[in-house]
């Protein structure tokens, strides 16, 4: 009897090249979900950590659906710690604690300042091409969260619907309903702000 | 979807793409450092264990090597204190089920020699009476 042949693992330059592929866009993804620039800096780091220790025996095929996997799960456990923390914030938000306002108005005060310094040039042109790509950006954060997954995963990550279906825990129907809503959604946020793309 | 909906899609593509360039270069180097901690931690290779045969031998089909291997021993860390437990809520039920007969017995051994009352049967001190009993005797 002929057995299927053995799916070799990934080498070390193999996974290198895929992290490298996909950690700008893992970490713009994250930025998408939690909307803080270090929050999702973390958020990719432990993703790729898990990826390469837990499965960096893995054939290289199968690398894109096991790390949008992690990542998502990693999403949703920072969003669990952030549940658990500001429940605890709010119990003890009556002792006058301000430090956590200062602390995010710095992150904000920071991130704006990345976006204004790379957005930067003297053209006019540029400057209203960068805020168009801006507002795509920005439409595509306001998605509901599974409609970006799906979405992103699909479309900018050039995973199938199998794939897709498989690292979101969820049905090919629901991964293709998720993009088709996605797309209607952008198509008239960005329709109501004088797109067309 | 439609054509309209996919030039969309790809066309939002685009324009995520072209934002990746805007990335500022202290964050693409946080990447690639996270990147290389990664790369340290990868999983060793396997292959060996994915392809050693299967050692024959060990009694009925136990291999002894295993038991005393990392996760043998584990199993036995979390068999042994399940066996004590179960062990020994097996011998407080023997000894609550012979002290339950021992109790009947000895009521029954009392009704029968007719030493009792009749009206001791209705009474709820009876066993405070079998007590009194006994000192008497």
């Amino acid at each position: 009897m002929a057995h299927p042949p053995l799916e070799r693992m990934a080498t070390d330059k193999e996974l290198s090249d895929f992290l490298e592929h996909v950690e700008r866009r893992a970490f713009k993804q994250a930025v998408y979900a939690v909307r803080k620039d270090e929050s999702a800096f973390d958020i990719v780091q432990d993703a790729m950590i898990k990826l390469a220790e837990k499965y960096g025996d893995k054939p290289a095929a199968e690398l894109p659906m096991l790390f949008q996997r992690i990542l998502q799960t990693t999403i949703l456990d920072y969003f669990r710690r952030e549940k658990v923390r500001n429940t605890w914030v709010s119990l003890f938000s009556g002792l006058g604690r301000r430090d956590g306002d200062d602390a995010e108005f710095d992150i904000l005060a920071t991130y704006e300042a990345e976006q204004g310094s790379s957005a930067a040039e003297s053209s006019a042109d540029q400057v209203e091409r960068a805020q168009t790509l801006q507002i795509i950006e920005n439409e595509v954060q306001k998605l509901p969260a599974r409609q970006r997954e799906a979405f992103l995963m699909r479309y900018w990550q050039d995973m199938d619907v199998a794939e897709t279906a498989e690292a979101m825990g969820c049905s090919e129907g629901s991964v293709k309903t998720h993009c088709s809503r996605a797309t209607h959604t952008l198509a008239a946020a960005l329709k109501a702000k004088g797109l067309t793309l | 979807m439609n054509t309209d909906d996919i030039n969309l899609a790809y066309a939002v593509r685009r324009a995520l793409n072209e934002q990746l360039d805007t990335l500022p270069a202290p964050t693409t180097a946080r990447l690639a450092a996270a990147r290389a901690t990664a790369l340290a931690r990868k999983k060793a290779d396997a292959p060996q264990r994915a392809h050693q045969p299967a050692r024959q031998g060990g009694l009925f089909g136990i291999q002894i090597g295993a038991l005393f291997s990392g996760a043998g021993l584990g199993r036995i860390a979390v068999a042994i204190p399940l066996f004590a437990l179960v062990a020994g809520l097996a011998g407080v039920y023997q000894h609550e089920q012979k002290q339950h007969i021992a109790d009947v017995a000895e009521l029954d051994a009392a009704v029968l020699s007719d030493e009792l009352p009749l009206t001791a049967y209705l009474d709820d001190g009876f066993n405070a009476y079998l007590a009194s009993q006994k000192r008497t005797q």
